[in-house]
Protein backbone atom coordinates (compact mmCIF):
# COMPACT_ATOMS: atom_id res chain seq x y z
CA UNK A 1 0.00 0.00 0.00
CA UNK A 2 1.04 3.67 -1.14
CA UNK A 3 2.31 5.42 2.28
CA UNK A 4 0.04 8.34 3.19
CA UNK A 5 1.17 11.54 5.64
CA UNK A 6 -0.85 12.24 8.94
CA UNK A 7 -0.63 15.39 10.80
CA UNK A 8 -0.77 14.13 14.49
CA UNK A 9 0.14 17.01 16.41
CA UNK A 10 0.59 20.83 16.74
CA UNK A 11 1.77 24.39 18.28
CA UNK A 12 1.81 27.56 17.71
CA UNK A 13 2.00 31.10 19.68
CA UNK A 14 -0.35 34.10 18.56
CA UNK A 15 0.79 35.77 16.03
CA UNK A 16 1.30 39.54 17.31
CA UNK A 17 4.09 41.76 17.81
CA UNK A 18 6.96 39.89 19.25
CA UNK A 19 10.34 40.76 17.81
CA UNK A 20 12.15 43.20 20.06
CA UNK A 21 13.81 46.35 18.98
CA UNK A 22 17.68 46.16 18.73
CA UNK A 23 18.08 48.63 21.27
CA UNK A 24 15.67 46.73 24.14
CA UNK A 25 17.45 45.66 27.04
CA UNK A 26 15.52 42.19 27.48
CA UNK A 27 15.37 40.54 23.71
CA UNK A 28 12.86 37.84 22.47
CA UNK A 29 15.18 35.16 21.45
CA UNK A 30 13.88 32.97 18.62
CA UNK A 31 15.53 29.29 19.76
CA UNK A 32 13.83 29.93 23.28
CA UNK A 33 10.18 30.04 21.42
CA UNK A 34 10.91 27.25 19.04
CA UNK A 35 12.60 24.92 21.10
CA UNK A 36 8.99 25.18 23.60
CA UNK A 37 6.85 24.83 20.37
CA UNK A 38 8.97 21.47 19.50
CA UNK A 39 8.18 20.05 23.06
CA UNK A 40 4.20 21.26 22.44
CA UNK A 41 3.96 19.92 19.72
CA UNK A 42 5.72 16.47 20.35
CA UNK A 43 3.49 16.06 23.64
CA UNK A 44 0.11 16.97 21.17
CA UNK A 45 1.34 14.58 19.18
CA UNK A 46 1.78 11.78 22.17
CA UNK A 47 5.13 10.42 20.40
CA UNK A 48 8.67 11.41 21.84
CA UNK A 49 11.97 13.22 21.22
CA UNK A 50 13.54 9.88 19.80
CA UNK A 51 11.00 9.37 17.23
CA UNK A 52 11.65 12.31 15.67
CA UNK A 53 13.45 11.49 12.12
CA UNK A 54 13.53 15.11 10.30
CA UNK A 55 12.97 18.49 10.70
CA UNK A 56 12.28 21.24 7.65
CA UNK A 57 12.56 24.33 9.12
CA UNK A 58 11.52 27.70 7.00
CA UNK A 59 14.24 30.20 6.52
CA UNK A 60 13.93 33.05 9.52
CA UNK A 61 13.82 36.22 8.49
CA UNK A 62 17.15 38.13 7.76
CA UNK A 63 16.67 39.71 10.97
CA UNK A 64 16.86 36.90 12.93
CA UNK A 65 20.36 37.23 14.45
CA UNK A 66 20.89 33.53 15.04
CA UNK A 67 22.14 32.03 11.57
CA UNK A 68 21.72 28.57 10.35
CA UNK A 69 18.93 28.62 13.11
CA UNK A 70 17.66 24.84 11.97
CA UNK A 71 20.96 23.32 13.21
CA UNK A 72 21.63 25.47 16.54
CA UNK A 73 18.27 24.60 17.51
CA UNK A 74 19.28 20.76 17.26
CA UNK A 75 21.85 21.47 19.51
CA UNK A 76 20.43 23.40 21.76
CA UNK A 77 17.74 20.25 22.12
CA UNK A 78 20.28 17.90 21.42
CA UNK A 79 18.29 16.02 18.82
CA UNK A 80 20.15 13.68 16.71
CA UNK A 81 18.15 12.39 12.88
CA UNK A 82 18.59 10.24 10.53
CA UNK A 83 16.41 11.64 7.93
CA UNK A 84 16.84 14.96 6.20
CA UNK A 85 17.28 18.21 8.47
CA UNK A 86 16.96 21.85 6.73
CA UNK A 87 15.46 25.15 5.89
CA UNK A 88 13.60 26.08 2.92
CA UNK A 89 12.62 28.98 1.38
CA UNK A 90 10.17 30.69 -1.29
CA UNK A 91 9.08 33.42 -0.54
CA UNK A 92 5.39 33.46 0.28
CA UNK A 93 5.21 29.51 -0.55
CA UNK A 94 7.95 28.80 2.12
CA UNK A 95 6.03 27.48 5.28
CA UNK A 96 3.68 25.36 2.51
CA UNK A 97 7.09 24.09 0.98
CA UNK A 98 7.99 23.17 4.62
CA UNK A 99 5.14 20.75 4.97
CA UNK A 100 5.56 19.80 1.76
CA UNK A 101 8.84 18.57 1.89
CA UNK A 102 8.25 17.20 5.26
CA UNK A 103 5.42 15.29 3.72
CA UNK A 104 8.30 14.18 1.23
CA UNK A 105 10.60 12.61 3.82
CA UNK A 106 7.54 10.27 5.06
CA UNK A 107 6.99 9.33 1.60
CA UNK A 108 10.31 8.74 0.50
CA UNK A 109 10.74 6.57 3.40
CA UNK A 110 13.26 8.33 5.71
CA UNK A 111 11.15 9.19 8.17
CA UNK A 112 8.63 7.75 10.38
CA UNK A 113 7.82 11.17 12.03
CA UNK A 114 8.91 14.75 10.83
CA UNK A 115 8.17 17.95 12.06
CA UNK A 116 7.38 21.18 9.75
CA UNK A 117 8.96 24.31 11.28
CA UNK A 118 9.78 27.36 11.72
CA UNK A 119 9.86 31.35 13.13
CA UNK A 120 9.07 34.53 10.99
CA UNK A 121 10.21 37.74 13.06
CA UNK A 122 9.62 41.22 11.55
CA UNK A 123 7.49 43.53 13.20
CA UNK A 124 10.23 45.84 14.74
CA UNK A 125 11.79 46.63 11.28
CA UNK A 126 9.28 49.39 10.05
CA UNK A 127 6.81 48.55 6.95
CA UNK A 128 8.45 51.49 4.55
CA UNK A 129 12.40 49.53 5.62
CA UNK A 130 10.90 46.16 5.13
CA UNK A 131 9.55 47.22 1.88
CA UNK A 132 12.65 47.62 0.73
CA UNK A 133 13.22 43.91 0.81
CA UNK A 134 10.41 42.91 -0.65
CA UNK A 135 9.87 45.29 -2.94
CA UNK A 136 12.96 43.14 -4.56
CA UNK A 137 10.90 40.13 -4.30
CA UNK A 138 8.32 40.56 -6.95
CA UNK A 139 8.84 41.22 -10.43
CA UNK A 140 12.19 42.25 -12.09
CA UNK A 141 14.41 44.12 -9.76
CA UNK A 142 15.82 46.35 -12.76
CA UNK A 143 13.05 46.91 -14.60
CA UNK A 144 10.09 47.04 -12.11
CA UNK A 145 11.38 47.89 -8.39
CA UNK A 146 12.76 50.65 -10.35
CA UNK A 147 8.54 52.03 -11.16
CA UNK A 148 8.09 51.60 -7.07
CA UNK A 149 6.14 48.21 -7.07
CA UNK A 150 5.49 46.79 -3.59
CA UNK A 151 4.22 42.93 -3.19
CA UNK A 152 0.86 44.36 -2.37
CA UNK A 153 0.80 46.51 -5.52
CA UNK A 154 0.08 43.25 -7.51
CA UNK A 155 -2.62 42.68 -5.64
CA UNK A 156 -4.33 46.18 -5.63
CA UNK A 157 -3.85 45.67 -9.36
CA UNK A 158 -6.13 42.19 -9.29
CA UNK A 159 -8.62 44.35 -7.18
CA UNK A 160 -8.65 47.39 -9.74
CA UNK A 161 -9.25 44.45 -12.83
CA UNK A 162 -11.67 42.27 -10.38
CA UNK A 163 -14.23 45.45 -10.20
CA UNK A 164 -13.42 46.62 -13.24
CA UNK A 165 -15.38 42.93 -15.15
CA UNK A 166 -17.30 42.34 -12.36
CA UNK A 167 -18.47 45.51 -11.11
CA UNK A 168 -17.55 44.16 -7.37
CA UNK A 169 -17.48 47.40 -4.54
CA UNK A 170 -14.91 48.48 -2.20
CA UNK A 171 -18.07 47.32 0.01
CA UNK A 172 -17.75 43.73 -1.26
CA UNK A 173 -13.87 43.04 -0.69
CA UNK A 174 -14.78 44.71 2.92
CA UNK A 175 -17.18 42.23 3.55
CA UNK A 176 -14.06 39.74 3.66
CA UNK A 177 -12.29 41.39 5.93
CA UNK A 178 -15.62 41.80 8.33
CA UNK A 179 -16.49 38.11 8.18
CA UNK A 180 -12.48 37.24 8.74
CA UNK A 181 -12.60 39.48 11.67
CA UNK A 182 -15.54 37.52 13.02
CA UNK A 183 -13.46 34.23 12.59
CA UNK A 184 -10.25 35.98 14.06
CA UNK A 185 -12.75 37.14 17.14
CA UNK A 186 -12.94 33.18 18.01
CA UNK A 187 -9.43 32.54 17.38
CA UNK A 188 -7.22 32.88 20.35
CA UNK A 189 -4.22 32.41 17.47
CA UNK A 190 -5.38 35.23 15.94
CA UNK A 191 -3.78 38.95 16.29
CA UNK A 192 -6.63 41.32 15.73
CA UNK A 193 -9.71 39.92 17.22
CA UNK A 194 -11.77 43.09 17.94
CA UNK A 195 -15.44 42.60 15.17
CA UNK A 196 -15.35 44.91 12.18
CA UNK A 197 -18.26 46.60 10.51
CA UNK A 198 -18.07 47.29 6.92
CA UNK A 199 -17.73 51.30 7.17
CA UNK A 200 -14.70 50.73 9.23
CA UNK A 201 -13.16 48.49 6.84
CA UNK A 202 -13.86 51.32 3.82
CA UNK A 203 -12.99 54.10 5.76
CA UNK A 204 -9.48 53.40 6.60
CA UNK A 205 -6.16 54.70 5.10
CA UNK A 206 -5.87 53.75 1.59
CA UNK A 207 -2.56 51.71 1.42
CA UNK A 208 -2.31 50.51 -2.15
CA UNK A 209 -5.70 51.84 -3.78
CA UNK A 210 -8.42 50.67 -3.37
CA UNK A 211 -7.37 48.56 -0.84
CA UNK A 212 -7.05 50.18 2.61
CA UNK A 213 -5.57 49.59 6.01
CA UNK A 214 -8.11 46.52 6.51
CA UNK A 215 -8.20 44.64 3.52
CA UNK A 216 -3.86 44.18 3.54
CA UNK A 217 -2.29 41.87 6.26
CA UNK A 218 -1.15 43.46 9.07
CA UNK A 219 2.69 43.21 10.55
CA UNK A 220 3.07 40.33 12.77
CA UNK A 221 5.28 37.63 14.19
CA UNK A 222 4.65 34.18 14.61
CA UNK A 223 6.08 30.78 14.95
CA UNK A 224 4.55 27.05 14.71
CA UNK A 225 5.24 23.59 14.78
CA UNK A 226 3.61 20.63 12.87
CA UNK A 227 4.51 16.92 13.89
CA UNK A 228 3.81 14.85 10.79
CA UNK A 229 3.96 10.80 10.68
CA UNK A 230 3.17 7.71 8.87
CA UNK A 231 -0.24 6.83 8.61
CA UNK A 232 0.95 3.92 10.79
CA UNK A 233 2.30 5.80 13.24
CA UNK A 234 -0.60 8.12 13.27
CA UNK A 235 -3.01 5.15 13.60
CA UNK A 236 -1.45 3.46 16.62
CA UNK A 237 -1.15 6.67 18.94
CA UNK A 238 -5.34 6.07 18.79
CA UNK A 239 -6.39 9.84 18.40
CA UNK A 240 -7.81 11.38 15.45
CA UNK A 241 -5.31 12.77 12.98
CA UNK A 242 -5.69 14.50 9.60
CA UNK A 243 -4.57 12.68 6.72
CA UNK A 244 -3.09 14.41 3.43
CA UNK A 245 -5.63 13.02 0.57
CA UNK A 246 -4.01 15.14 -2.11
CA UNK A 247 -1.35 17.51 -3.23
CA UNK A 248 -1.13 19.84 -6.43
CA UNK A 249 1.50 22.39 -7.51
CA UNK A 250 1.48 24.59 -10.71
CA UNK A 251 3.71 27.41 -11.54
CA UNK A 252 2.59 29.66 -14.84
CA UNK A 253 5.68 30.12 -15.60
CA UNK A 254 5.90 33.88 -15.55
CA UNK A 255 6.87 35.85 -12.40
CA UNK A 256 4.68 38.23 -11.32
CA UNK A 257 3.34 39.67 -14.69
CA UNK A 258 2.81 37.41 -17.64
CA UNK A 259 4.02 39.71 -21.00
CA UNK A 260 1.72 37.76 -23.12
CA UNK A 261 -1.49 39.27 -22.19
CA UNK A 262 -4.01 36.59 -20.16
CA UNK A 263 -6.78 36.73 -17.40
CA UNK A 264 -4.05 37.64 -14.50
CA UNK A 265 -7.32 37.62 -11.87
CA UNK A 266 -8.06 34.17 -13.31
CA UNK A 267 -5.27 32.62 -10.88
CA UNK A 268 -4.16 29.53 -13.48
CA UNK A 269 -1.72 28.12 -10.97
CA UNK A 270 -4.39 27.67 -8.24
CA UNK A 271 -6.78 26.09 -10.94
CA UNK A 272 -4.13 23.60 -12.10
CA UNK A 273 -3.00 23.18 -8.94
CA UNK A 274 -6.17 22.28 -6.84
CA UNK A 275 -7.59 20.15 -10.01
CA UNK A 276 -4.41 17.74 -9.49
CA UNK A 277 -5.24 17.78 -5.73
CA UNK A 278 -9.12 17.18 -6.26
CA UNK A 279 -8.18 14.15 -8.43
CA UNK A 280 -5.44 13.00 -6.04
CA UNK A 281 -7.77 12.88 -3.61
CA UNK A 282 -10.84 11.82 -5.43
CA UNK A 283 -12.85 14.71 -4.94
CA UNK A 284 -14.39 17.54 -6.36
CA UNK A 285 -15.20 21.05 -5.33
CA UNK A 286 -18.25 20.97 -3.89
CA UNK A 287 -17.17 18.04 -1.29
CA UNK A 288 -14.68 20.68 0.52
CA UNK A 289 -15.74 21.62 3.87
CA UNK A 290 -13.61 24.40 4.63
CA UNK A 291 -10.58 26.10 3.20
CA UNK A 292 -7.63 28.34 4.35
CA UNK A 293 -5.92 30.21 1.71
CA UNK A 294 -2.82 31.86 1.52
CA UNK A 295 -4.45 35.21 1.15
CA UNK A 296 -2.92 37.94 1.59
CA UNK A 297 -5.93 40.59 0.83
CA UNK A 298 -9.40 40.46 0.82
CA UNK A 299 -9.40 40.62 -2.98
CA UNK A 300 -6.85 37.58 -3.42
CA UNK A 301 -9.31 35.36 -0.81
CA UNK A 302 -12.09 36.26 -3.54
CA UNK A 303 -9.67 35.10 -6.29
CA UNK A 304 -8.85 32.16 -4.80
CA UNK A 305 -12.29 30.62 -4.11
CA UNK A 306 -13.35 31.24 -7.89
CA UNK A 307 -10.07 29.74 -9.00
CA UNK A 308 -10.47 26.53 -6.50
CA UNK A 309 -14.18 26.14 -7.69
CA UNK A 310 -15.42 27.13 -4.21
CA UNK A 311 -17.42 30.11 -5.38
CA UNK A 312 -18.98 30.94 -9.16
CA UNK A 313 -16.32 33.56 -11.04
CA UNK A 314 -17.03 36.50 -10.70
CA UNK A 315 -19.17 35.34 -7.65
CA UNK A 316 -16.17 35.06 -4.50
CA UNK A 317 -17.23 38.93 -3.15
CA UNK A 318 -20.80 38.29 -3.27
CA UNK A 319 -20.47 35.10 -1.67
CA UNK A 320 -18.61 36.64 1.66
CA UNK A 321 -20.86 39.67 1.72
CA UNK A 322 -24.23 37.42 1.77
CA UNK A 323 -22.13 34.90 4.06
CA UNK A 324 -21.93 32.10 1.95
CA UNK A 325 -18.14 31.59 3.71
CA UNK A 326 -18.92 32.70 6.79
CA UNK A 327 -18.64 30.07 9.75
CA UNK A 328 -22.39 28.10 9.49
CA UNK A 329 -22.75 29.74 5.90
CA UNK A 330 -21.95 27.20 2.96
CA UNK A 331 -18.33 26.77 2.51
CA UNK A 332 -16.75 28.31 5.37
CA UNK A 333 -13.85 30.24 4.15
CA UNK A 334 -10.45 31.20 6.57
CA UNK A 335 -12.34 30.27 9.94
CA UNK A 336 -8.59 31.09 11.62
CA UNK A 337 -9.36 34.80 10.55
CA UNK A 338 -7.42 34.81 7.50
CA UNK A 339 -4.24 36.86 6.94
CA UNK A 340 -5.90 40.25 7.42
CA UNK A 341 -6.67 39.58 11.10
CA UNK A 342 -5.09 36.19 12.27
CA UNK A 343 -2.30 37.48 10.96
CA UNK A 344 0.35 37.23 8.80
CA UNK A 345 3.92 36.10 9.43
CA UNK A 346 4.63 35.17 5.98
CA UNK A 347 7.42 32.53 6.38
CA UNK A 348 5.20 30.78 8.27
CA UNK A 349 1.55 31.71 7.90
CA UNK A 350 0.93 28.59 6.10
CA UNK A 351 1.56 26.26 9.06
CA UNK A 352 -0.71 28.58 10.56
CA UNK A 353 -3.35 27.51 7.89
CA UNK A 354 -2.56 23.86 8.40
CA UNK A 355 -2.46 24.29 12.25
CA UNK A 356 -6.52 25.53 11.35
CA UNK A 357 -7.39 23.10 9.37
CA UNK A 358 -6.14 20.29 11.49
CA UNK A 359 -7.66 21.64 14.90
CA UNK A 360 -11.16 22.41 12.98
CA UNK A 361 -10.63 18.27 11.15
CA UNK A 362 -9.87 17.05 15.22
CA UNK A 363 -12.95 18.68 16.04
CA UNK A 364 -10.68 20.70 18.52
CA UNK A 365 -11.91 24.39 17.21
CA UNK A 366 -13.78 25.62 20.18
CA UNK A 367 -16.35 28.62 19.35
CA UNK A 368 -15.19 28.43 15.75
CA UNK A 369 -15.87 24.44 14.83
CA UNK A 370 -17.07 23.84 11.64
CA UNK A 371 -19.91 20.93 12.33
CA UNK A 372 -18.75 17.94 10.86
CA UNK A 373 -15.66 19.15 9.03
CA UNK A 374 -14.41 16.17 7.02
CA UNK A 375 -12.73 17.81 4.19
CA UNK A 376 -10.61 20.92 4.34
CA UNK A 377 -8.23 22.63 1.62
CA UNK A 378 -4.99 25.00 2.30
CA UNK A 379 -3.25 26.88 -0.57
CA UNK A 380 0.60 28.30 -0.35
CA UNK A 381 1.22 30.52 -3.56
CA UNK A 382 4.21 33.07 -4.77
CA UNK A 383 4.01 36.03 -6.64
CA UNK A 384 1.06 37.14 -8.03
CA UNK A 385 -0.50 33.15 -7.78
CA UNK A 386 1.86 32.60 -10.59
CA UNK A 387 2.77 29.29 -8.62
CA UNK A 388 0.39 27.50 -6.36
CA UNK A 389 1.28 24.67 -3.80
CA UNK A 390 -2.60 22.84 -3.05
CA UNK A 391 -3.28 20.16 0.02
CA UNK A 392 -6.55 18.34 0.65
CA UNK A 393 -6.27 17.28 4.16
CA UNK A 394 -8.90 15.10 5.56
CA UNK A 395 -10.50 13.64 9.47
CA UNK A 396 -9.40 10.46 10.03
CA UNK A 397 -11.59 9.75 13.47
CA UNK B 1 16.24 48.76 -41.51
CA UNK B 2 13.71 48.70 -38.61
CA UNK B 3 12.22 51.99 -38.02
CA UNK B 4 12.07 53.04 -34.92
CA UNK B 5 9.10 54.19 -32.36
CA UNK B 6 10.08 57.11 -30.84
CA UNK B 7 8.18 58.34 -27.30
CA UNK B 8 7.92 62.14 -25.79
CA UNK B 9 10.65 62.61 -23.56
CA UNK B 10 9.57 64.38 -19.95
CA UNK B 11 12.42 65.68 -18.01
CA UNK B 12 12.52 65.25 -14.24
CA UNK B 13 14.63 67.26 -12.10
CA UNK B 14 15.70 64.77 -9.76
CA UNK B 15 17.51 61.49 -9.30
CA UNK B 16 15.95 58.19 -9.73
CA UNK B 17 15.03 56.71 -6.45
CA UNK B 18 15.50 53.39 -6.66
CA UNK B 19 18.45 52.99 -10.48
CA UNK B 20 17.71 49.81 -12.61
CA UNK B 21 21.05 47.92 -13.39
CA UNK B 22 22.55 47.88 -16.62
CA UNK B 23 24.34 44.96 -18.08
CA UNK B 24 26.47 44.92 -21.56
CA UNK B 25 23.11 43.53 -22.83
CA UNK B 26 19.95 45.81 -21.28
CA UNK B 27 22.44 48.94 -21.17
CA UNK B 28 21.34 49.27 -24.99
CA UNK B 29 17.64 49.37 -23.95
CA UNK B 30 18.30 51.71 -21.34
CA UNK B 31 20.47 54.46 -23.74
CA UNK B 32 18.16 53.95 -26.75
CA UNK B 33 15.27 54.87 -23.90
CA UNK B 34 17.50 58.03 -23.32
CA UNK B 35 16.94 58.88 -26.72
CA UNK B 36 13.32 58.15 -26.56
CA UNK B 37 13.93 54.77 -28.86
CA UNK B 38 11.26 51.97 -27.43
CA UNK B 39 12.54 49.18 -28.52
CA UNK B 40 12.95 44.99 -26.99
CA UNK B 41 14.01 42.06 -28.18
CA UNK B 42 12.37 40.05 -31.24
CA UNK B 43 13.50 36.40 -32.04
CA UNK B 44 14.11 35.85 -35.32
CA UNK B 45 12.97 32.27 -35.47
CA UNK B 46 9.92 32.59 -33.81
CA UNK B 47 9.09 36.03 -34.69
CA UNK B 48 7.81 36.18 -31.55
CA UNK B 49 8.46 39.65 -28.90
CA UNK B 50 9.52 39.79 -25.09
CA UNK B 51 9.40 42.12 -22.54
CA UNK B 52 11.88 43.24 -20.26
CA UNK B 53 14.02 42.73 -23.48
CA UNK B 54 16.10 39.20 -23.04
CA UNK B 55 19.48 38.04 -24.79
CA UNK B 56 17.30 35.02 -25.78
CA UNK B 57 14.25 33.33 -26.76
CA UNK B 58 11.83 32.56 -23.84
CA UNK B 59 9.37 31.11 -26.08
CA UNK B 60 12.07 28.80 -28.69
CA UNK B 61 15.19 29.28 -26.51
CA UNK B 62 16.59 30.24 -29.15
CA UNK B 63 20.11 32.80 -29.30
CA UNK B 64 18.47 34.50 -32.68
CA UNK B 65 17.10 37.59 -31.63
CA UNK B 66 17.38 41.30 -32.75
CA UNK B 67 15.87 44.60 -31.14
CA UNK B 68 12.68 45.40 -32.77
CA UNK B 69 10.35 48.62 -31.90
CA UNK B 70 7.10 48.18 -29.37
CA UNK B 71 4.23 49.93 -29.92
CA UNK B 72 4.22 53.21 -28.20
CA UNK B 73 0.35 52.73 -27.86
CA UNK B 74 -1.91 50.52 -25.75
CA UNK B 75 -4.63 50.07 -22.71
CA UNK B 76 -4.62 50.22 -19.28
CA UNK B 77 -5.15 46.90 -18.19
CA UNK B 78 -5.27 47.47 -14.59
CA UNK B 79 -3.68 49.96 -11.82
CA UNK B 80 -3.15 50.98 -8.29
CA UNK B 81 -2.00 54.23 -6.60
CA UNK B 82 0.86 53.26 -4.04
CA UNK B 83 0.46 55.25 -0.38
CA UNK B 84 2.48 52.53 1.54
CA UNK B 85 5.84 52.85 -0.08
CA UNK B 86 9.01 51.83 0.61
CA UNK B 87 11.69 53.87 2.16
CA UNK B 88 13.34 54.62 -1.41
CA UNK B 89 10.35 55.76 -2.64
CA UNK B 90 8.64 57.79 0.08
CA UNK B 91 8.95 61.27 -0.90
CA UNK B 92 7.23 60.29 -4.04
CA UNK B 93 4.06 58.83 -2.64
CA UNK B 94 1.24 58.44 -3.30
CA UNK B 95 2.18 57.18 -7.04
CA UNK B 96 0.56 55.64 -9.60
CA UNK B 97 1.37 52.35 -11.14
CA UNK B 98 -0.20 49.97 -13.42
CA UNK B 99 -0.41 47.19 -15.90
CA UNK B 100 -0.42 48.26 -19.73
CA UNK B 101 -1.32 46.19 -22.93
CA UNK B 102 0.56 47.13 -25.62
CA UNK B 103 -1.09 47.24 -29.19
CA UNK B 104 1.53 44.49 -30.30
CA UNK B 105 0.58 42.07 -27.74
CA UNK B 106 2.66 43.00 -25.05
CA UNK B 107 1.62 43.36 -21.72
CA UNK B 108 4.27 45.02 -19.06
CA UNK B 109 3.62 47.01 -15.54
CA UNK B 110 5.13 50.89 -15.16
CA UNK B 111 4.53 53.81 -13.21
CA UNK B 112 2.01 56.05 -14.26
CA UNK B 113 1.80 59.87 -15.38
CA UNK B 114 -1.30 61.54 -14.31
CA UNK B 115 -2.96 63.24 -16.66
CA UNK B 116 -4.79 66.55 -15.18
CA UNK B 117 -8.89 65.77 -15.17
CA UNK B 118 -8.41 62.05 -16.71
CA UNK B 119 -8.94 59.81 -13.65
CA UNK B 120 -7.31 56.14 -14.64
CA UNK B 121 -9.96 53.30 -15.33
CA UNK B 122 -9.22 49.93 -16.88
CA UNK B 123 -9.71 49.64 -20.80
CA UNK B 124 -8.60 53.52 -21.28
CA UNK B 125 -6.14 54.21 -23.78
CA UNK B 126 -2.68 54.74 -23.13
CA UNK B 127 0.50 56.10 -24.79
CA UNK B 128 4.41 55.26 -23.87
CA UNK B 129 6.36 57.98 -22.19
CA UNK B 130 10.19 57.96 -21.26
CA UNK B 131 10.80 59.63 -17.78
CA UNK B 132 14.11 61.68 -18.15
CA UNK B 133 15.80 61.80 -14.98
CA UNK B 134 18.78 63.35 -14.06
CA UNK B 135 20.68 60.08 -13.69
CA UNK B 136 19.05 58.34 -16.70
CA UNK B 137 15.54 57.08 -18.32
CA UNK B 138 12.34 54.87 -16.91
CA UNK B 139 9.59 53.96 -19.29
CA UNK B 140 6.24 55.15 -18.29
CA UNK B 141 2.52 55.55 -19.51
CA UNK B 142 0.14 58.06 -19.18
CA UNK B 143 -3.43 58.66 -20.60
CA UNK B 144 -4.02 59.76 -23.77
CA UNK B 145 -5.42 62.95 -23.80
CA UNK B 146 -8.74 63.80 -26.15
CA UNK B 147 -9.02 60.13 -27.18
Amino acid sequence: MTQRVAIIGTSAIPIGRHQTADDAEIQTLEHEIMSRLVIDAVNDAGIEKKDIESLIFTLPRPYTRQKYFHTFLLGQMRLSCRGSVMEVMGNGMTAALAFDQACNEILLGRANVALALGINMESAVSAAEHAMSSMRATGDVDFHTSAGFTPISWYAMDATRYMHEHGATREHLAAVAVKNRYHASLNPLAQYRKPITIDEVISQRPIVEPLGLFDVPPRGDGAACLVLASEEVARSLGRPYVLVRGRGFFHDGSHQINDVPNNMIGFEAAVQASRTAYDQAGVVAKDIDLAEFYAPCTIVEILVSEALGLCPTGGGARAALDGETRLGGRIPISTSGGLTSRGHPAYVTSLYNYIELADQLRGRAGARQVKDARLGVATGELGNYNAALIHVLEAMQ
Amino acid sequence: MTTFTTLPVIEIQRKRSYPPRHSSFTQGFWSGLTQGRWQTTSCQVCQKQTFPPKPFCPHCWSPRVEWAPLSARGVLYSWTRIYAAPTAFADESPYATGIIDLDSNIRLACRLVDVPGIDLKPDMPMEMVVLQFEDGPLFAARPVANA
